[in-house]
């Protein structure tokens, strides 16, 4: 059997808060960074939140030719298109802006249509200040084949809106909002058309305007409502001025999170949100392991000065602070290393706030306590002192 | 602290062997869970679309239209019951999406107007003062009808994409009027959107009285006017006491005749005539509702257009006695004796029915036509290949991850200590398996992730525990004394730091949708069972080998 390694056991007197101004100038400047990046370079929001269509795609043969696809996608006037290679060469992402419907939708459905339904198909935009679309046939259609053709350009419609009887010519109303849903359908046919014949699709995502606002307006609300409930749960569990540090230190890890998503242009997704939220909760899980010992050791020693005791608290759980981060660390570690591309925006950002967080817990929450001239006098009485107290 | 009380060790012991056995059938292989009783290996967690593969749909239905829709059916009626009452008006217009407003010629009036209102539909609000009369259906109504709308859309969506019972879609409604349809396996959209685009056949037909008082269900020879349609009863019975044969009607290509299904399996059928007296296109609306008079007896009411209620009229009126027989899409699902001319566009259909067998009814009877447009404001198709890269990866992360970390545990705490945190780290594993088993949550990409940051987390509170008896055993107190005070005084870092997390991760539950749900579940469960195995569990385990290896130092 093997004795235990104490992996941290170095001397522990590092005079922490002595480089709190070095530290604070740091942060201070990567925050100030973030923000002007988020400011003046800009997320890159994914669809879930912009709204818009991705496409993933494997070439059947060899690697897939981005400049090749580039061209071929960027030229159905679908809008601005990214592409980029997704975890193997053979594989590509295929992102493609928002469509908010209007002519050139109506007229790729026509492309569509002819494709997959037949050469003599056309489609024309309706009446102004609508959202019709009038679909002209080769030949006569009745229901059944009005219904089959337009779930070929992915419409689905309800019987109030086909011709009665047999036609060749259909008017199908829509709002221009429910034609602007409709088009993300028409551009993932019209990009499986046009590459269909040398790429395999995987796998497609379509997030029309509505959900896109409603996510970006919802997503803010949950990354305000989250650091707040836990703000409120430190406060009602500490003294305000540790409430206020846990938040200083929180705002700092969730800003440079978000400040990585800019400066690695990193997929800001869903699941990007999920990590910034988990940051959050995990860098307060951080510090107050160590403000637990600092409220404890100024019961202790009422004499000693605030940084000297924060020093003491931070040495003394310094240990744990860098094992309980590590084992953490090592499990991120694995997600970025092996847990493919969908997750891997996610896990970059959940081991930046892994790292920034045990630091953010030592030189931002500690430090503000200095600066918010936290007391021994300003502590709650504990059940021991109350005790105490109703005795004498 | 360490003393352990005998029933204490007993519940701890029975919940982790719970959780075992709720976790297990997720953990093996196929070829043993064919042996064990179907309840028990089914109850697995589900694979979600991101990583089974599949196409997931969110539907946005147009209520607007359909309140818009039904505000002009009502200034109809207004109208005609206002002449009636001879109340002089100017006009009835339609404000959209909210109410109908009415301006009288003579203010005078009101009292009589908003009577012959109040005689059209009770349940309508009235306001506005003067001459003019705005009429609304109370929120209440409004919810009301929302919901009906919702729930039609629903049901005719299930029944058009699953028509062969073998797809396990699930539509579920999402908020007020949004309905969200995942179907796994399907990664073709066009013919699942031609499956939406569908429409049910609803028909009604007179049954051929002659020849079913002849008396054979299957008759070897029919009329030429005549033929035969499974009951929807019948279909349900030979479903119970065949399934083979369902699965045959289901998958025969091309699809049975009525007919053939009747003379190939013989379930209860019916002989009708093959003219048909109204469609299904002519059928404005139909509820379940309760007779009037003779103690209320569960009824269905329906309602024709115009041409449908001019045609339902003659067939009834020269067929009194007869029975009416209501196709859907191949089987009837009701046929009522015509008890009298059914005229005025509006009937009844009486029977011995429960009152849930009359909204199932009225239900079917409205499946001709969906009520809504739907529009599909979100879409994702997931291939199976790309599920199951996705899966693959998550496990390899997820068992790298775990080997990792117990490394780190093993050599920074020794075999003992190290020991029964790894071991704490598998129950709390099991137990977040169980947990999902039980809840019925199913497992995304992303949920993967949140196991692998729970295996991460998890040791943390043992990491607390056992630093802090480090500490208790360097200021010179004895082994037992070292782990009573460690356990003691870690413990409200370690609510406190798996609270603030949990607290991230219940609002992420509330706000994300699909996947990252996954994540917030696995995550949420993994931080609570956590709080479980690495401090009670662990405890117990610590104090069974306290009291057995007597140690005098401990080795941490």
């Amino acid at each position: 059997m093997w004795k235990p390694v104490h992996l941290f056991a170095f001397k522990k007197k590092f005079d922490f808060l002595g480089q709190r101004k070095t530290a604070l100038i740091l942060s201070t400047l990567i925050n100030v960074v973030s923000i002007l990046g988020v400011i003046f370079v800009g997320l890159n929001f994914g669809i879930d939140f912009k709204g818009g269509i991705a496409i993933q795609a494997r070439a059947k043969q060899g690697v897939a030719q981005l400049d090749a696809l580039r061209s071929i996608v960027g030229g159905l006037g679908v809008g601005e298109v990214s592409l980029q290679e997704f975890g193997e060469a053979s594989t590509v992402l295929i992102r493609i802006q928002r469509q908010d419907g209007g002519p050139q939708c109506v007229a790729g459905a026509q492309r569509v249509l002819q494709k997959r339904a037949g050469a003599g198909w056309q489609a024309k935009p309706g009446a102004a200040g609508t959202g019709d679309v009038e679909l002209t046939a080769p030949a006569a259609l009745d229901g059944a084949g009005w219904r089959d053709a337009v779930s070929r350009v992915g419409l689905t419609i309800i019987e109030r809106q086909l011709p009665r009887g047999t036609t060749n010519t259909a008017k199908i109303d829509m709002t221009p909002e429910q034609q602007a849903e409709w088009c993300q359908q028409v551009v993932i046919k019209q990009v499986e058309d046009a590459i269909g014949a040398n790429y395999e699709i995987r796998g497609t995502e379509s997030v029309g305007p509505k959900v896109g606002d409603e996510l970006m307006v919802s997503g803010i609300w949950a990354v305000l409502a989250t650091m707040g409930a836990i703000v409120v749960y430190v406060w009602f569990r500490y003294e305000w001025q540790f409430g206020v540090g846990a938040l200083i230190a929180m705002l700092h890890d969730v800003i440079s999170t978000i400040g990585v998503f800019v400066l690695l242009q990193l997929d800001f997704s869903l699941t990007a949100l999920a990590a910034v939220l988990t940051i959050a909760g995990y860098s307060i899980n951080d510090t107050v392991v160590i403000f637990d010992r600092v409220r404890e050791n100024m019961r202790r020693y009422k004499k000693l000065g605030l940084v000297e005791l924060l020093n003491i608290s931070i040495n003394e759980t310094l240990s744990r602070t860098l094992m309980t981060s590590g084992t953490v660390f090592v499990a991120v570690g694995a997600l970025v290393l092996f847990g493919g591309p969908v997750l891997y925006s996610f896990s970059v950002a959940m081991l930046w706030g892994v790292i920034v967080g045990t630091y953010s817990s030592v030189w931002i929450a500690c430090a503000a306590l200095v600066y918010l001239g936290l007391r021994a006098d300003h502590l709650r009485p504990n059940d021991e002192e109350k005790a105490e107290k109703a005795k004498t | 602290m360490l003393n352990l009380p005998r029933w204490q060790a007993i519940v701890i012991i029975a919940i982790t062997v719970l959780s075992g056995l709720f976790a297990l059938p997720n953990l093996l292989p196929n070829s043993v869970l064919d042996v064990l009783p179907h309840w028990y290996s089914q109850s697995r967690i589900g694979l979600g679309l991101d990583l089974r593969g599949g196409a997931h749909f969110l539907l946005e239905a147009d209520l607007r239209s359909v309140l818009n829709e039904r505000l002009a059916n009502l200034s109809d009626s207004v109208r005609a019951e206002l002449r009636k009452q001879q109340v002089p008006f100017k006009e009835v217009t339609v404000d959209p999406g909210r109410a109908l407003v009415v301006t009288l010629r003579d203010e005078a009036q009101r009292a009589k107007a908003v009577e012959a209102i109040r005689a059209v539909d009770p349940a309508l609000a009235v306001s506005g003062a003067g001459d003019t009369i705005r009429i609304a259906y109370s929120d209440q109504e409004l919810f009301r009808r929302k919901k009906e709308v919702i729930d039609q859309s629903i049901e005719i969506l299930r029944r058009r994409v699953d028509e062969t019972g073998t797809l396990e879609p699930t539509i579920t409604r999402q908020g007020d009027e949004r309905i969200l349809l995942q179907v796994p396996g399907i990664k073709d959209t066009t013919d699942l959107k031609r499956k939406i685009n569908q429409t049910a056949k609803l028909t009604f037909h007179l049954v051929n009285e002659d020849v079913a008082a002849a008396g054979a269900n299957i008759p070897a020879t029919l009329p030429p006017t005549t033929f035969l349609v499974p009951t929807r009863e019948g279909l349900q019975e030979l479903r119970r006491s065949n399934p083979k044969a369902w699965e045959d009607i289901q998958s025969a290509n091309p699809r049975l005749s009525p007919e053939q299904v009747c003379r190939r399996y013989q379930p209860q059928c019916l002989p009708v005539l093959k003219r048909v007296v109204v469609g299904g296109e002519d059928l404005d609306d139909s509820k379940a509702t309760f007779e009037q008079q003779q103690g209320g007896r569960p009824i269905i009411s329906f309602t024709f257009n115009s041409a449908g209620g001019r045609a339902f009229c003659a067939a009834t009126r020269a067929n009194i006695g007869k029975r009416l027989a209501i196709q859907l899409d191949g089987e009837i699902i009701s046929a009522p004796v015509v008890q009298s001319a059914i005229c005025g566009g509006s009937g009844i259909i009486t029977g011995s029915f429960t009152p849930q067998q009359t909204q199932e009814q009225a239900l079917l009877l409205r499946s001709g036509a969906l009520p809504a447009t739907l529009t599909i404001i979100q879409e994702s198709t997931v291939g199976a290949d790309l599920g199951a890269d996705a899966i693959r990866a998550g496990t390899v992360a997820a068992i790298v991850g775990t080997v990792l970390v117990a490394l780190v545990m093993f050599v920074a705490y020794g075999p003992v200590f190290g020991g029964f945190a790894n071991l704490a780290m598998l129950v709390n594993l099991l137990m977040v398996f169980a947990g999902m088993s039980i809840l019925g949550a199913s497992l995304t990409l992303p949920g993967m992730a949140g196991l692998v940051l729970t295996v991460g987390m998890a040791v943390d509170s043992n990491v607390l525990i056992y630093e802090r008896v480090r500490e208790e055993k360097a200021l010179g107190r004895s082994a037992f004394s070292s782990i009573a005070t460690g356990y003691e005084r870690a413990m409200s870092a370690i609510i406190d730091a798996n609270l603030t997390t949990l607290i991230a991760a219940v609002l992420l539950f509330g706000f994300g949708s699909g996947p990252i749900r996954g994540f917030a579940t696995t995550l949420s469960l993994g931080l609570l069972t956590s709080m479980f195995s690495s401090t009670i569990f662990t405890r117990m385990l610590l104090s069974i080998w306290v009291r057995w290896r007597r140690p005098t130092e401990l080795l941490i």
